[in-house]
């Protein structure tokens, strides 16, 4: 069980990021939590990819077959940052945008479509 | 045929940077000419690519990285069979129609529409055709970040953004639940590639297979609007300009369910095969739902658009059923219906964005008697409306029967009575509209709270309809029905999709180059029962109609239709707008499902 | 729904769900046994077959570069998407404008930016810029590639602006060239990849010389996609930040004018 922790730890931090994102009153604050909620799937990548008593997988000045981790898990997790930084800069541009025009960012108060 | 495999993706991915960089200094005619010729370059090109691989699939590797020994794929294939080509050509299609449309509108835009149409359409393009897990991810985001900005565009308003970020939101906690699955196939697995991973994960399914296959289905669910998932869509759509709706609502959201099915045939139909009855009933289940919630929320609006949103979700519910039945009759003829209400649907939203443009208002109340005088688009309005009702000669006839008559096959025999519903009450619910707006009949819609939403045209001049929004409007619903006059339609689609759901031969075909043998074409059972079945729900549908118009002439009998169209109080409260809520069912959905499955599935 | 109602479903949910991952999660190989065969593979490979030694960018850059122009598209839909939600509009940009230039000539008072800090940012600048084009362009040999230096480089402009200096912020973020680099890096990959079909092989293969292992002209398409992407990501997130900011520079501006 012990050596799952850092499996369950994202779990975890995934459920932390949609407690965050139901109960927010602030939609900037919201987003920050979808970022929190995304970090979830960085600590599920790298654990997924972490060899015990590898190194960085550069073999710039180390020779081939030395154990290394997995480098395929840190590829996809570049992507996932990228997306990441890009979604969260379009939502932001959003509720900026929304704050301007409807002068709040409580989503409470923003409930202009409904039923 | 094989150099333009990555053309549908590559090229409009190019000319939208062109764009984007000369957009500030070219004309709006140069820009709009250029998107219009790089969408119909895309037409041809999944067209010929449609014709190349209709009968035996191709698998294109990309930087030329083949299959290893031992089956170790370390680069990124499309493997394109008939059913991914066919579905690429109904994104360019749509997205050519939709640049169409807006030729010239938008005009303060500084012509940052088209680039971002071009990237959303690569992006569906390469959604369909690609072997690749991650590569499947980042497609889906790609789709998402375009489609999010281009539901904000209308920045004048607070609904457009609160409706883009509502969509933004949902979807992304999607993609990340996908990411999450795709990690933990990777731990299990260690590869990427589908055919590895389903040789991989071999017959047996324990908890973690499950995990990942609820994560992973969750999030293209999610994508696909199916109830709990499914709060984002109206709102998207209330507020996106009219060529995006039809974008939307005519694959995009079809493209969700494509997903749940190439990864549950491709990777996992082996390991859960035990399981394959209690994973169907799962499935019926979340459909049936959906066609229910949707169907009662849609006659239940009176914004036009909403309302049409509402009858996308519950032809979703009817298209997740047939892909739910998990055979190959019945993903034929989710994607012959697939195929068919995408463009029917894609016809009624340019048909609502003519509405906008002429009448100035998207409410029925509002728009009452105003569109007397447009007689093409209120012929498109009804056209569309048997369209979704299913009645011959539509192509949503074909996708019907063939889903109905599996569906009996498997013991499901709520299904084509559920067509019947569904067709009626969004049938039922497009012609109220027709009777109210373009005739004049009857007294006004109720106002709801969603019609009060206002919109603002997307144009400045209203005094004719342009050709150029009517011309792709007629376009999409003559496609409608020229599917059926296509010979041998439903029994190619079969024949395509016993390939699809063939997991050994596509892992064979993908790692091993060995192909497979084209399976025997199957007879095509007659269409009487079905013309029977969506007769009557054309006549419910007209019937609905006409009671709800004429409510106070015929009487109490049809008193129901005022219940109807006001709608259930608890289920509008729900869809209120707030996205902790709809994250919140997201939540409460993925752990009922996950609890079925994990029960069901062990 | 309430808020409370709100609360309790999604924490029913959260119990079910916190369940069902701790089910699945627990079949999971333990933490620091990695088995799968991609990671071994690639990291015998990689090396012989690019020359390149940081395995992680020959797979972001070759083996899986589709992939990455895909992301690399992502960020660049997101630009423009943030261009057309921040697009101005006729009319109400002329009324914004008096708005917060009166608001922050009543609230703020402009303090004077001490020559220390001049100095010295003009010192850091010079090693960022520098240090960015060594991350972006030292890709295929070490830790790095073109996602990172192009970030580097993109928060030159930032330390600008945060150093007071807000004319040579705009001057330098409204240049013609950030946006001829964002669209030029994006089209420039999808260009590189063409070239590859057009000499006839598929779509983003190496087609260049792979040089020797160790070199900085090593790796073939490897280095240039690298590159490609650095300047994509700078002009991407510069012109993010030039949005951002608009409205306050431009009052900025007009107060010192």
């Amino acid at each position: 069980m012990m050596l799952h922790l850092s499996y369950f730890i994202a779990g975890w931090i995934f459920l932390w990021g949609l407690y965050g994102i139901v109960t927010s009153k602030n939609l900037v604050h919201q987003v920050v939590c979808l970022a929190v909620l995304q970090t979830s799937t960085y600590v599920l990548l790298l654990t997924v990819g972490y060899k015990v008593g590898g190194t960085a997988p550069v073999f710039a000045d180390i020779p081939v077959g030395t154990p290394v981790v997995d480098p395929l898990v840190q590829a996809l997790m570049l992507t996932d940052i990228v997306v990441e930084a890009t979604v969260a800069a379009l939502l932001l541009s959003m509720v900026v945008k929304s704050n301007e025009l409807a002068n709040t960012v409580d989503p409470e108060e923003l409930r202009i479509l409904t039923g | 045929m094989t150099t333009l495999i990555p053309l549908p993706v590559a090229i409009p991915l190019i000319v939208a940077a062109f764009l984007a960089l000369v957009g500030h200094w070219a004309g709006r005619r140069f820009c709009d000419t250029l998107s219009i010729a790089t969408a119909g370059a895309t037409v041809w090109a999944s067209a010929t690519i449609l014709h190349g691989v209709w009968l035996q699939p191709v698998t294109y590797w990309f930087g030329n990285w083949w299959p290893r020994p031992n089956d170790v794929v370390l680069g990124i294939c499309f493997r394109i069979d008939a059913i991914g080509a066919v579905i690429a050509l109904l994104v360019s299609v749509l997205t050519t129609a939709g640049l169409v449309f807006s030729w010239r509108i938008f005009e303060e835009t500084e012509n940052h529409f088209q680039p971002l149409m071009l990237i959303f359409m690569a992006a569906m393009c390469g959604f369909s055709y690609t072997g690749d897990l991650f590569n499947l991810f980042v497609f889906f985001e790609l789709m998402s970040v375009a489609a999010f900005a281009l539901c904000g565009l209308k920045t004048l308003e607070p609904a457009p953004l609160q409706g883009a970020y509502n969509f933004a939101i949902v979807n992304t906690v999607g993609g990340f639940m996908i990411v999450l699955g795709i990690g933990l196939l990777y731990a299990r697995t260690g590869a990427l590639n589908f055919a590895q991973i389903g040789r991989s994960l071999g017959t047996h399914g324990d908890a973690l297979v499950i995990l990942s296959f609820l994560l992973i289905s969750v999030g293209f669910m999610g994508k696909a609007a199916i109830v709990p998932f499914h709060f984002w869509l109206a709102d998207a759509h209330a507020v996106a300009p009219s060529p995006v709706c039809v974008l939307f609502s005519g694959v995009m959201v079809e493209l969700g369910v494509y997903a749940v099915a190439r990864m549950y045939w491709s990777m996992f139909h082996s390991a859960l095969a035990m399981h394959t009855d209690a994973l169907r009933n799962v499935f019926m289940v979340l459909g049936g739902i959906t066609c229910l919630v949707g169907g009662f929320m849609c006659f239940a609006n009176h914004h036009l658009k909403r309302l049409l949103a509402f009858s996308t979700i519950s032809h979703e519910g009817l298209m997740l059923a047939g892909m739910g039945l998990l055979t190959a009759k019945g993903l034929a003829g989710f994607v012959l219906y697939a195929l068919s209400h995408g463009v029917i649907k894609g016809g009624l939203f340019l048909c609502a964005g003519i509405v906008l443009h002429r009448l100035e208002r998207i409410g029925e109340d509002h728009l009452h008697g105003r569109g007397r005088h447009m007689w093409p688009t209120a012929l498109l309005f009804v056209l569309g409306a048997w369209g979704l009702a299913g009645c011959w000669p539509f192509g949503t006839l074909l996708g019907e029967s063939m889903i109905s008559e599996d569906a009996v096959a498997q013991h499901q025999h709520w299904v084509p009575y559920m067509f019947i519903f569904v067709e009626a009450i969004t049938a039922g619910a497009v012609m109220r509209v027709f009777f109210r707006v373009f005739l004049g009949w009857g007294e006004r819609a109720p106002t709801d709270e969603a019609s009060k939403v206002e919109e603002k045209p997307e144009t400045e001049e209203h005094e004719h309809t342009p050709v150029m929004m009517l011309l792709p409007a007629a376009a999409l619903i003559l496609l409608g029905i020229s599917i059926t006059a296509v010979p041998g339609v439903r029994s190619a689609a079969e024949v395509n999709a016993e390939r699809f759901v063939d997991q050994s031969g596509y892992a064979q075909d993908v790692l091993n180059n060995a192909q497979t043998a084209t399976p025997e074409p199957k007879p095509e059972e007659p269409l009487r029962s079905s013309i029977v079945r969506t007769g009557i729900a054309g006549v419910l549908a007209l019937g609905l109609a006409l009671g709800t118009v004429f409510r106070r002439r015929v009487g109490r009998v049809m008193e129901f239709t005022r219940s109807l169209e006001l709608g259930n109080s608890l289920l509008r409260r729900l869809h209120s707008g707030h996205p902790g809520d709809y994250v919140a069912w997201l939540s409460a959905g993925t752990a009922l499902v996950g609890g079925s499955l994990m029960w069901l599935l062990r | 729904m309430s808020s409370r109602a709100r609360t309790t479903l999604f924490l029913v949910a959260a119990a079910g769900l916190a369940v069902i991952l701790v089910l699945g999660l627990i079949d999971l190989p333990p933490m620091g046994d990695y088995r799968g065969p991609y990671g071994y593979v690639v990291t015998q490979v990689a090396v012989y077959e690019r020359h390149a030694t940081d395995v992680v960018n020959a797979i972001n850059y070759d083996y899986r570069a589709f992939d990455t122009l895909g992301e690399e598209f992502i960020l660049f839909a997101s630009v423009v998407g943030v261009l057309l939600l921040f697009r101005p509009s006729p009319n109400q940009q002329g009324e914004q404008e008096q708005q917060k230039g009166g608001d922050l000539e009543d609230d703020e008072e402009s303090l004077p930016v001490s020559d220390a800090l001049r100095v010295s940012t003009q010192v850091i600048m010079g090693v960022m810029i520098v240090f960015g084009v060594y991350i972006a362009t030292h890709g295929q040999l070490t830790p790095g590639g073109g996602f990172q230096g192009g970030v580097i480089l993109a928060s030159t402009p930032i330390l600008i602006y945060l150093a007071g200096d807000v004319r040579a912020f705009e001057k330098i973020t409204s240049s013609p060239l950030v946006k001829l680099a964002e669209c030029g890096g994006a089209g420039g990959y999808g260009v590189i990849g063409i070239i590859a079909l057009l000499a006839g092989t598929h779509f983003l293969t190496n087609y260049l010389p792979l040089g020797t292992t160790g070199d900085l002209f090593s790796s073939g398409t490897i280095a240039v996609i690298s590159v490609v992407v650095g300047l994509e990501v700078t002009g991407g997130f510069v012109q993010l930040t030039q949005v951002y900011l608009r409205e306050i520079v431009e009052s900025q501006l007009k107060r010192e004018e």
